[in-house]
């Protein structure tokens, strides 16, 4: 078998201290790093996305592999200038206001992140200034905003119409989720897209920047 | 007290042994002191840190032992919810079950059109009155998250229609300090003032930190005007294990017990010996949907040692019971919420929420209310055990009827037979019966019941007085949150 090869069974395997390792040997090896993330890091995780579908993998299991990929890649990036670092987009979430919720964001944030998205993470209880200023810093093609509580998701409106007075809200997709949050209220504050789970978040994510 | 719990003649039932218990609760200690809680509230912060807890960075806090023992101490052993009528309700204690509804399903099932749609204030009111006539719901929640009033209003506008549509006590869910402020004065206007209240309290109030390990403010608010007003409450978190907790279930009960106490002791410091019931909910994450699901075996598990630590704290526990996972009111819907009704009852959980709930709690379905009154019924039969008195024993019946007889017409059946469980929805007649009356399922029959309640059920009405102050209430809540008026 390959480096490469292997490197992507490490991956599938969510063996995250051999990726590393294998990824420090292949880098001493003069292996090239933008190979290293496509034919190994990255071809792991696309076998890994096949099998989830499939429901051969469990996510814990694909957090693992998702883990392998970034230990990895954590070792080749000083070596890729940064315009070359391959991504599928970058994405800015944070939970809103009041809300301390962030196991669902986190899972977003995770599959994402292992779908090829640079991710920037505001963490919890982020208002609709906050919002706004990160937009202006990191300038995000999308944002996801999440709330658990219904007494909490009224906030996601404060941060679109937040946007719209600072005239950023058409430089930006919003997408909004959570367990109160569905379609209707989606459309209803105005928002650019909802997805019920962390596996159609990442779909809706690619479907809204392709 | 020990763990376990008994019911009825001979009855007994335990998760944990006393061993258990002990392991767990050294374990939650463990966290308390050496990785402690992230309290966003400045004054349990400081209340706190005099009590002789070690605070970090402002609002990371390490709860030694000897808090945890002094709470657990001055804490009420039993706590007592009344009705409407300053009668006597919920006696939470010992191994006493008591079940109501859950709150704020986003989706109503509509038992007449059979669709999928967001809930009114007519539909609460409905559901609400269905309940006070069902027998074996003993207390409501608000069921429905409204869709037609301004949202700040929400947890406001449920209470009223609660308190007016039914005589049982509620346990409530409020956004924040001043709805519950205004959810106490709505409750003190329905039992003739705040002293009666307090006295006789009315409602429980639903508070919870955010798991892993954190308090929120708005929870610490509620925690603490409760423990001030003398309202009882609890400090619950829904856990998600594989997520927010770990997905053991002897860890989740680690950590949820590390937060139930942590809530406790913020609890007694401000008021000791104030109101509080113990408790934590699990809903397992399902690692293929990444849906959090109620009722898994394992979240089963969980209840009774949850259950079982309540025992062995001599704390009124909280839980869950007949709720599922299922779309529609159909085999799953019965299947995992009968499990959890049955199980929660053998526990002895004192006071279990969230019948009627369906799909993890976002849809509400009132065919499986009356399905789940009937098998609370049957739960309650079992709690009763058996009678081993010399009456019960029958040995003169069983020698008056002798070899070859008939117990049918003997005085013993006579007098004894109403003792037994008797159906009101459950179909015991014969196929050709049955086939006859319209071949009707028990979803079919659980509609026709609701729908003859809701036609006939009028619960006893508040005073003109009462209303009118109500809405006084609500006028200045919806002009204070800026609401449209309606």
């Amino acid at each position: 078998m390959s480096d490469f090869n292997s490197l992507a069974e490490l991956v599938i395997k969510g063996d995250y201290n051999g990726a590393q390792t294998l990824t420090q040997r292949m880098v001493g090896n003069g292996n090239d790093p933008l190979e290293i993330i496509n034919q190994g890091l990255m071809a792991g995780m696309n076998v890994v996305g096949v099998r989830f579908k499939a429901g051969d993998m469990y996510v814990p299991e694909v957090m693992m592999s998702a883990k392998a990929m970034s230990k990895g890649i954590e070792v080749v990036k000083p070596l890729i200038a940064d315009k070359d670092m391959p991504t599928a987009g970058k994405v800015l979430v944070g939970t809103v206001k009041g809300d301390l919720h962030d196991i669902g964001k986190n899972l977003v944030l995770m599959m994402m992140e292992s779908a090829g998205f640079e991710i920037i993470d505001l963490g919890v209880d982020i208002d609709a200034e906050a919002f706004v200023k990160a937009v202006k810093e990191h300038k995000p093609q999308v944002i996801g905003m999440s709330a658990l509580l219904t007494t909490t998701m009224l906030s996601m409106k404060d941060t679109i119409e937040a946007l719209k007075e600072e005239g950023l809200r058409d430089s930006v997709k919003i997408i909004v989720g959570g367990a109160p949050i569905s379609q209707g209220f989606a459309d209803e504050i105005g928002a650019d897209g909802y997805a019920p789970d962390a596996a159609a978040a990442t779909d809706l994510c690619k479907r809204l920047i392709a | 007290m020990g763990v376990g719990s008994s019911h009825g003649n001979g009855l007994f039932f335990r998760t944990l042994t006393e061993k258990q218990a002990e392991e767990i609760h050294l374990a939650s200690s463990r966290i308390l002191e050496e990785t402690g809680m992230v309290i966003h509230h400045q004054e349990a912060v400081e209340l706190l840190r005099q009590a002789g807890a070690q605070v970090e960075n402002g609002n990371r806090v390490y709860f030694p032992n000897h808090l945890v023992k002094k709470a657990l101490q001055s804490a009420p052993s039993h706590v007592t919810l009344y009705n409407r009528n300053g009668e006597t309700a919920l006696q939470l204690q010992g191994s006493n079950v008591y079940f109501g509804t859950g709150s704020d399903t986003l989706n109503y099932l509509d038992p007449v059109s059979q669709e999928r749609r967001k809930w009114h204030q007519e539909d609460v009111a409905n559901a609400i009155r269905l309940c006070d006539k069902l027998p074996n719901i003993d207390f409501v929640m608000s069921m429905g998250l409204l869709c037609d009033v301004d949202r700040r209003m929400i947890n406001r506008e449920q209470y009223a229609i609660m308190v007016q549509n039914t005589v049982k006590p509620q346990v409530v869910i409020a956004e924040d300090g001043d709805t519950l402020r205004d959810i106490i004065e709505m409750a003190a206007s329905a039992v003739g003032g705040k002293e009666r209240l307090r006295q006789k309290p009315l409602f429980m109030i639903y508070t919870e930190p955010t798991s892993p390990l954190q308090h929120p403010q708005d929870s610490v608010d509620k925690l603490l005007i409760a423990a001030e007003n003398g309202v009882p409450t609890n400090f619950a978190c829904g856990g998600v294990a594989g997520a927010s907790v770990p997905t053991t279930v002897g860890g989740a009960l680690v950590q949820a017990n590390a937060e139930a106490l942590s809530g406790l002791v913020i609890h007694q410091l401000k008021a000791p010996g104030a109101p509080f019931v113990y408790g934590y909910g699990n809903s397992p994450l399902d690692m293929r949907t990444m849906q959090a699901v109620y009722g898994t075996p394992e979240a089963v598990l969980f209840q009774g040692g949850m259950v079982d630590l309540a025992h062995y704290y001599e704390l009124p526990s909280w839980g869950y019971a007949g709720c599922c996972n299922a779309k529609v009111c159909d085999e799953q819907a019965i299947a995992e919420s009968t499990m959890f009704t049955l199980m929660g009852a053998l526990q002895g959980c004192n006071i279990m929420h969230d019948v009627f709930y369906m799909e993890f709690g976002l849809t509400g379905s009132l065919e499986l209310l009356v399905i789940s009154n009937e098998v609370i019924g049957r739960a309650r039969r079992l709690l009763k055990g058996i009678d081993t008195d010399q009456e019960s024993l029958g040995v003169e019946a069983i020698m008056r009827v002798g070899p070859g007889g008939n117990f049918l017409g003997d005085d013993h059946t006579a007098n004894h037979f109403r003792e037994n469980w008797l159906p009101d929805l459950s179909d015991f007649n014969n196929y050709e019966n049955w086939s006859e009356n319209g071949s009707k399922t028990m979803v079919d029959r659980a509609r026709e019941r609701i729908k003859q309640i809701l036609e006939t059920h009028q619960p006893k009405l508040v005073t003109d007085e009462v209303r009118e102050q109500i809405e006084t209430i609500l006028k200045r809540a919806r002009e204070k949150v800026g609401a449209n008026e309606k």
